[in-house]
């Protein structure tokens, strides 16, 4: 009879008593900005340039412009059959400083995208350019093409007011205007002309966006005097008020509690089934829970990889995307 | 900046599995010797000593746990926890086959079947069970592959010995009642003890296989 543990693991030999746990034998070898709705308006302290640039677009644009297009009437041809959106070489450029470096990515219709990465590495900027929120910005220039539905947004014919109408936009800090709930939903509806039905749409706008049980019998209250976590979903009621394919998400729940955080992202689920939600997080947990595709950017502006969510975290092809999400840098 | 504690506990996770692993193959390697010296006081050691294997295995569930509620784990290190998860279990499971061979050697007055090596066949999986953590000690992908078709040597070995047992019970002449109660008692023993190792080679390749998907996300050996 013979106690002792051999092996050609580590070489050593000692009694099974003696070995303690954390010591085997073997040798481990591993050791934002702008408040921007579909319809522009809203601003928050400290960008009311943005603002005031934004409502004076919306003011020029009843002069024309190309009308932005839609899925059932595109301008062009996707060049991918379920891409909305598609980035070709797209860069940005603040001033010297280059934000997004050779952009590719193609955004499938419906379903959530997320993008993710450290901060300055281009996510926000990225989001901004898909509706143009960039060209608010005197120093920002956009290089390469990013078309939606086949259109590339930054020709001159189009009328970027008319684009964030089709794209619509959610902040980081809820930021409904001091005004009723009733009237912050049915603010875009009015700006552009839509004034038939403003009650049922703004009912139904209130359901979609899950906040009508909770608000049903306070609609002429200010806006203001809801929670944070129902202030953003009136933000996102009434982002979708006005019927948007898209909605650009910046952090829509970096600003809550778990409760509000999780009423959120079931809405942004529920969204997902009827329109394009594309959204930036730094929560990474979040991005795996709710997105149907993540793109990863890292340093410098570089998307390093976009690919299936679960892909991306469970099995990355880019060593850097690894050591990212596993948080072994960033 | 990188988590350090939490990489330090990946590691320490690590070094806990090899540590389980080393106290399951010894207790293998005690079930086996006690067998083959009839050593009943060995084998009364082997089965007292399944709650150390036991509680090693809750200790290391309830890491994994913690470091899957914790740290929600992404990518490599949730293919690690989620092996090592599954490992653990394998490991678990491999304690209790040894804990059978310390029940039989109490049951086994002597060997009828000489012929019959299941020492060598217990060398053999405790090769593969070393092999298999080695494997995943270095993520050695290539190891993991050969340890999966060393295993059909087991099952072969495992196959001839119980034709050996079977045919020597047909072609037996048996005297009296007690002689066929005694052989078919020394039979069905030894065909456990052959099953419980090839079993014990069916473990390590189920190490070698979440190993394998561990490391390369790869799930072919997985079945």
């Amino acid at each position: 009879m013979s106690d002792e543990t051999t092996g050609r693991l580590g070489g050593l030999k000692r009694t099974v008593a003696t070995i303690a746990p954390g010591e085997s034998r073997f040798e481990t070898s591993n050791t934002r900005d702008a408040n921007v709705e579909t319809t522009d308006m809203t601003a928050e302290a400290g960008q009311s340039d943005v603002a005031t640039t934004e409502r004076n677009e919306t003011e020029s644009s009843s002069s024309g412009g190309v009308e932005m297009p839609t899925s059932d009437r595109p301008l062009g041809t996707p060049r991918v059959d379920d891409a909305v959106i598609e980035a070709r070489d797209l860069d940005v450029f603040y001033g010297d400083t280059q934000a997004l470096n050779e952009i590719n990515m193609d955004i499938p219709e419906q379903g959530v995208t997320a993008l993710i990465g450290p901060s300055g590495c281009g996510k926000s900027t990225f989001l901004r350019s898909i509706n143009r929120m960039n060209d608010l910005i005197d120093v920002a220039r956009v290089e390469g093409e990013l078309y939606f539905h086949g259109k590339n947004i930054y020709d001159d014919d189009v009328d970027p007011v008319a684009l964030r109408r089709k794209i619509g936009m959610v902040f980081q800090k809820p930021n409904p205007f001091p005004k009723s709930i009733f009237d912050n939903v049915a603010y875009g509806l009015r700006v552009q002309g839509k004034d038939d039905d403003v009650e049922e749409k703004v009912h139904t706008a209130l359901e979609r966006a899950a906040l009508i049980d909770e608000v049903e019998d306070q609609l002429d209250e200010s806006g203001l005097d809801l929670s944070g976590g129902q202030q953003q979903r009136l933000c996102i009621a009434r982002a979708i008020a006005t019927d948007p394919e898209v909605i650009l998400m910046d952090e829509p729940a970096s600003a809550l509690d778990p409760v509000a955080t999780s009423k959120i992202e079931d809405l942004v689920e529920e969204l997902a089934q009827e329109y394009t939600v594309v959204i930036v997080t730094h929560n990474m947990q979040q991005a795996a829970r709710i997105s149907d595709k993540t793109a990863v950017f890292l340093t410098g502006g570089h998307l390093v990889e976009f690919d299936d969510t679960n892909k991306i975290f469970e099995n990355p092809e880019s060593d850097r995307v690894e050591d990212y999400i596993t948080g072994k840098f960033g | 900046m990188a988590r350090k504690s939490y990489q330090e506990k990946l590691t320490e996770l690590r070094g806990d599995v090899l540590y389980m692993s080393e106290v399951v193959m010894e207790r293998l390697r005690m079930g086996l010797s006690a067998l083959e010296q009839k050593d009943t006081e060995l084998a009364t050691q082997v089965m007292e000593g399944d709650s150390e294997v036991n509680e090693l295995y809750l200790d290391l569930e309830q890491e994994c746990i913690e470091l899957l509620a914790l740290q929600q784990p992404v990518a490599s290190d949730l293919r690690f926890i989620a092996s090592t998860f599954k490992i653990i279990t394998d490991l678990e499971r491999i304690g209790d086959l040894a804990v059978n061979l310390g029940e039989y050697t109490h049951e086994a007055k002597h060997d009828r079947f000489p012929d019959v090596d299941v020492q060598a066949m217990g060398e053999l999986t405790l090769e593969m069970i070393e092999d298999a953590m080695l494997a995943y000690d270095e993520e050695d992908t290539d190891a993991c592959r050969e340890l999966a078709e060393r295993d059909d040597n087991v099952d072969q070995f495992a196959e001839r010995a119980s034709g050996v047992v079977v045919r020597d019970l047909i072609e037996r002449e048996l005297d009296s009642p007690d002689e066929v109660e005694q052989i078919l008692q020394d039979v069905s023993r030894l065909l456990l003890t052959i099953r419980d190792l090839e079993r014990v080679g069916d473990h390590a390749v189920n190490i070698a296989a979440r190993t394998l998907y561990m490391v390369e996300n790869d799930d072919e050996l997985i079945y």
